[in-house]
């Protein structure tokens, strides 16, 4: 379903504001401090500052599972057509370069 | 060691018999999840130690960004493995039990209502989404069409130049203001025509700048509950809807299928 084009931050906010602060809780024995809205809006944002770090060190593993990230499977596409583009790219150079050498022949 | 059980979601004990639970390493890398079974419904967990998991090594544990980060991933990864073979009451990330003792006595607690959620919930699946508008082109789109603005601009034409400063101030607050009645309707508008696909909807926070990390601002976040059979047709309306809207600068984002997250309420 090629129908979001969100960026993956935004995917990685639902992941986040809805596991932290969605779903059932009941009555767990534990409770974890990461349950009050404005905790849990700090935290996420922290996180997607961390994640920004984690980015620049090339630790994205959870992008590009696809199992996480129905994104990523766009990704992948993506991916092959840039692969296409940038070959094909390459090829039209090497014509060029070969039609101005065979005019300079001429 | 004593240890706790760590609860992902509940799912209901036929669906169970017909496709065994995949194999998935639990919360803390070493223990794999199991279900336990109670009166047709199954509790799906993974064992803690109790030392490294109790409510002070947790509060620790929590305070680091990075591992909530990667353990609710990890939540998320588990409960979307469920939803993909079974009807799934997924839990909230962390709801952990001392024992499973105290986890069959709250079973036993919510039982009716959980196993009529389950019968409600089978075969619907939740998407989200999210709309963000581009405030500039917006804005200027606000300006150049909206009545009350036009009739101010005119007004302002046949002013004094001093007198005509600060009425273009108020027009501008004016504007701004204009501007955020028309990202509400509009996006409302989106809204009650995808709610008619949909059994259940819910509205969200809108989430800031710092958060999402970009340019263009988030006006609308909202859930809905689809039955499978619907999902088609809702995406198709979106992408229909996404492109109605493109050149007004609003961007409709939708991700999805998700487990039931919003609409799994106990009372």
């Amino acid at each position: 379903m090629a129908i979001e084009q969100s960026t993956q931050s935004s995917n990685l906010v639902d992941v986040l504001e809805t596991v932290l602060d969605k779903g059932v809780v009941i009555a767990g024995d534990i409770r974890v401090g990461i349950a009050d809205v404005e905790l849990l809006s700090i935290k996420i944002r922290l996180i997607v500052a961390s994640v920004d770090k984690a980015k620049e060190i090339g630790m994205d593993w959870w992008e590009t599972d696809p199992y996480l990230n129905s994104k990523a499977a766009n990704k992948e596409q993506d991916k092959k057509l840039k692969e296409e583009n940038d070959e094909l790219q390459k090829r039209i150079e090497e014509l060029e370069k070969k039609a101005g050498q065979d005019n300079r022949l001429v | 060691m004593a240890e706790l059980k760590y609860l992902y979601g509940i799912i209901p004990t036929d669906e169970l018999k017909q496709t065994p639970l995949p194999s998935f390493k639990g919360l803390d890398d070493q223990h794999e999840w199991y279900p336990i079974a109670f009166d047709g419904i199954e509790a799906i967990v993974c064992d803690l130690e109790e030392s490294d998991y109790n409510e002070s090594a947790l509060k620790e544990k929590t305070s680091d960004v990075e591992w909530v980060h990667e353990k609710a991933f990890h939540h998320h990864e588990a409960v979307m493995k469920l939803h993909e073979s079974y009807t799934v009451i997924p839990m909230k990330f962390a709801t952990i039990y001392t024992s499973k003792a105290n986890l069959e006595e709250t079973l036993t607690k919510h039982y009716q209502e959980m196993d009529g959620l389950l019968s409600w919930l089978k075969g619907k699946e939740e998407w989200n989404l999210k709309i963000y508008c581009d405030n500039d082109s917006l804005r200027e789109r606000t300006a150049a069409h909206n009545f009350t603005i036009e009739a101010k601009k005119k007004e302002l034409e046949h002013m004094s130049p001093g007198r005509k400063y600060l009425e273009k101030r108020k027009l501008d607050r004016l504007i701004d203001q204009e501007l955020e009645k028309d990202k509400e309707q509009h996006s409302s508008a989106i809204h009650d025509q995808l709610a008619t696909y949909s059994v259940k909807t819910d509205i969200k926070k809108n989430w800031n700048k710092d958060v999402t990390g970009r340019t263009d601002e988030m006006c609308w976040n909202s859930v809905y509950l689809l039955e499978n059979q619907q999902v088609e047709e809702f995406l198709g309306k979106v992408k229909q809807l996404q492109e109605e809207w493109k050149e007004a600068g609003f961007t409709l984002e939708l991700t999805g299928p998700w487990p039931a997250y919003h609409f799994s309420k106990l009372k």
